[in-house]
């Protein structure tokens, strides 16, 4: 089985399970196709609907998916393990998505616990002899032997003898001491997540031997740590993680007063130039061009002509709420009836527009029941016909 | 040309490699570190600095007077210092007030340094903070705009404006690629452009993943002195000929049915007007532009080189933007491969002032370069540009 970063692709889906978080996808329902390149690669179809999960061997081609995500394999286990960039993977193309991108970037991280790369107690009993310690051994000679059962398990016996160390890939009868025990057992043993002493009054471990070995045996190596793991364990630096949240208030002063007092009549005032003539919506204090004061309002509107659109996908935070805004929504650029013809004005479209909206198209505005004088007065423009 | 009281030469460079993450150096540490490069650079130590320019936007770190924090890096203790934050002009506005302080004579060596660590914000919502509480801060989304590309569609089709924005991309990515501090470098080829073009994640409309610039980490130092000082400690100083600062674009109220002429172009023909320059591209030998996206870059080309039509399209696809073609443009590898943003506008001049002294590294032009222009950007479509030269041997133009 191939691996990437000590990882298999399957050993990710193999977890997905038990790294499910149902509570963050109740209102959840989208299927998610991986076709993954290269060797270790395969198919796979991942229905997240309402809380639930299922992960499926999707023979072949994906289809009926939300969202399909392809990469080779080396990439995605990368990726998944944080071993690589993700927005630099999407970049270069060596990630590609069809379908719904903001599956991927919104839920997943919802969905599911980071992935953990999977420790396998052969990868532990096989790295014996680079984590033997000669200097600690003076004067040792034992054999260890270990009979681990279940998956990733085996039959070893590890020889220490003229502070050297050896390991045999068959367990000897002549071992100073046995240790038998689920392979699981052993692992959560080596990663400090179970006590020896309680593994082994348990019943968890068992000995045959001689005991005082079996407990001193631990320090003639050096502790297993996991591929990738070695970096963050021997990290010294330190990043602290904060939200600062502010409430701020802006004033309007009398134009932009003016502005919104209006919309609460559903009506749209602008500033005329008294010099230059030009209209300048939301209204401005000064002409900037010309340099004077605009005491004078024109009611414009309230239909538009549509001029520019930008289809916003990418999730950003909206600085005035401090939440992550839905996407996709419209930044709909357009010019007011009766406005100067260089000046645009943006508010947002009706979603439901978003495929049939073109530049040049009529809008109208859709006002909010409960007016209060804000930008939220209008629900948005909408295709007028 | 704008009066000036005495020439200014660029003595020193230093940059830290750029990068999406540095959590083994704090942000007075990756100061200090192009601090010391730029010192190095200029073969002097802080004593012979008279007054430190410290320039980033407070807003993406959340750190108000990092100058103040910054000093244990920048060498500024006990020294006259200001700091200078004009959003993504930032470092191109240091360059212009180091410029403007020594030529007053009022310092004889000014340090700029421009610094900005986006790991450790948010750049998107910092930047959409810039917009107006009141109206447009609702709609905008950081930097992240298809206005530019629905325009070039609409003017030269659909197929070749995506095209054309693609190459300009891909090309940005081999000169980073030769670039050893360049952030990202992907190493595309040509070949994947119609793939990248339909399978690039869209951000907006046709501004896809792949166009934008990059969020980095990351500082540039540049020190300046008058020209007597310049001529005494340096081999081959760079020469600042002239800049221009245009604000021209009041909110973002300028989409509409007609549009005005734009602040690029613009700050480009008055500058090029009073320097006597007809025909910037023939004039120029090297374009180091601050391009946020390949469509704008490509689409800048044009209001930055006074082109008319296609003709910056047509000098792209035949290659004359390549590092061996007429006017390279940003052999750095430009914003879509590094963007700090507070350096962001001082790597402009920064790597322009390296292709002229001709030490630029893997990115050196092989032709003779004399001649640079750089440009800053940030806000509304607010611009700097400004000219540099190798030789102290321009003519003067008379102008009111």
């Amino acid at each position: 089985m191939a691996e990437y970063f000590g990882t298999a692709v399957e050993d990710i889906f193999n977890t997905m399970e038990e790294r499910f978080l149902s509570e963050g996808t109740l209102d959840v329902d989208v299927t998610i196709g991986y076709n993954i390149s290269g060797e270790g690669g395969g198919n796979w179809k991942v229905t997240i609907k309402e809380g639930t999960l299922k992960v499926e061997d999707a023979d072949g081609e994906v289809t009926d998916c939300t969202a399909v995500l392809n990469a080779n394999a080396e990439t995605f286990v990368g990726v998944t393990l944080g071993k690589l960039d993700a927005g630099e993977a999407f970049s270069s193309g060596n990630i590609k998505v069809d379908g719904d991108l903001t599956v991927l970037v919104a839920i997943l991280p919802k969905a599911f616990k980071p992935f953990k790369p999977v420790i396998k107690a052969s990868a532990i009993v096989e790295s014996v002899e680079e984590r033997f310690l000669p200097e600690k051994a003076e004067g040792v000679d034992i054999k260890i032997g270990y009979d681990l059962s279940g998956d990733g398990g085996g039959q070893w016996t590890v020889v220490v003898k003229d502070q050297t160390c050896t390991l045999k890939e068959v367990l000897d009868d002549d071992c100073t001491v046995i240790m038998r025990m689920e392979a699981q057992v052993f692992v959560d043993l080596n990663q400090g997540k179970l006590d020896g002493g309680t593994a082994f009054s348990s019943g968890q471990v068992k000995v045959d031997g001689d005991i005082g070995v079996a407990g001193q045996s631990a320090s003639l190596f050096e502790k297993y740590v996991a591929e990738g793991a070695a970096e963050e364990e021997g990290e010294e630096l330190i990043s602290l993680k904060c939200v600062p949240s502010i409430n701020q208030r802006y004033a309007t002063g009398p134009t932009m007063g003016k502005w919104f007092d209006g919309l609460k009549e559903k009506k749209f005032f602008a500033s005329k130039c008294p010099q230059c003539g030009r209209t300048l919506v939301p209204p401005r204090e000064i002409c900037a061009q010309c340099r004077v004061r605009c005491n004078e309002f024109v009611e414009v509107g309230p239909d538009a002509t549509v001029t520019l659109i930008d289809v916003v996908y990418y999730a950003s935070p909206d600085p005035l709420t401090g939440k992550i805004r839905e996407t996709p929504y419209t930044a709909l650029f357009m010019v007011l009836d009766g406005v100067s013809r260089d000046e645009s004005f943006a508010h947002d479209l009706n979603p439901k527009d978003i495929d049939r909206i073109k530049p040049g198209m009529k809008v109208r505005p859709v006002w909010a029941e409960k007016r209060m004088g804000t930008y939220r007065d209008l629900l948005y423009f909408e295709i007028a016909d | 040309m704008a009066k000036k009281n005495r020439n200014v030469g660029i003595v020193g460079i230093g940059q830290t490699e750029y990068s999406s993450h540095k959590e083994h150096q704090n942000q007075a540490e990756m100061v200090n570190e192009a601090v010391r490069y730029a010192l190095e650079d200029a073969n002097i130590t802080l004593d012979d600095i008279d007054c430190v320019l410290h320039g980033n936007m407070e807003l993406f770190e959340m750190v108000f007077q990092p100058d103040m924090w910054h000093s244990l890096g920048s060498g500024a203790y006990g020294k006259d210092q200001f700091r200078i934050t004009t959003g993504g002009t930032t470092g191109a506005s240091l360059v212009c007030a180091a410029d403007n302080l020594v030529a007053s004579g009022m310092y004889d060596v000014v340090m700029a340094i421009g610094m900005e660590k986006l790991q450790e914000g948010h750049t998107t919502g910092g930047i959409t903070n810039m917009a107006d509480p009141l109206w447009f801060r609702h709609l905008q989304t950081g930097a992240l705009t298809a206005t530019t590309a629905t325009m070039m569609m609409d003017e030269f089709g659909e197929e070749r404006a995506k095209k054309a924005a693609m190459k300009y991309r891909i090309l940005m990515d081999k000169h980073a690629c030769l670039n050893p501090r360049a952030h990202r470098r992907f190493g595309l080829e040509y070949e994947q452009a119609d793939d990248l073009m339909n399978t690039s994640p869209q951000l907006v409309g046709e501004l896809r993943l792949i166009h934008m610039c990059s969020q980095s980490d990351g500082a540039c130092v540049m020190i300046f002195a008058s020209e007597k000082k310049a001529k005494k400690m340096c081999k081959t100083p760079v020469w600042i000929r002239d800049h221009i600062t245009v604000h021209r674009e009041e909110t973002f109220n300028n989409f509409g049915i007609e549009m005005p002429e734009m602040t690029h172009h613009y700050a480009a023909r008055k500058l090029f007007e009073r320097n006597g320059i007809k025909d910037p591209v023939e004039y120029f030998d090297v374009f180091e532009m601050y391009d946020p996206s390949a469509w704008w870059g490509l689409d800048w080309a044009r209001e930055f080189l006074l082109l008319k039509d296609d003709e910056h399209i047509k000098l792209l696809e035949d290659g004359e933007f390549d590092l061996d073609g007429k006017l390279p443009i940003n052999p750095s590898g430009g914003v879509t491969a590094s963007n700090p943003i507070g350096a962001t506008a001082m790597l402009r001049p920064a790597e322009a002032a390296m292709q002229l002294r001709g030490d630029a590294g893997p990115q050196q032009i092989k032709k003779k370069v004399k001649h640079a222009l750089a440009s800053g950007f940030g806000g509304t479509l607010w611009s700097v540009l400004m000219m540099l030269e190798k030789d102290l041997d321009w003519q003067e133009v008379e102008n009111g």
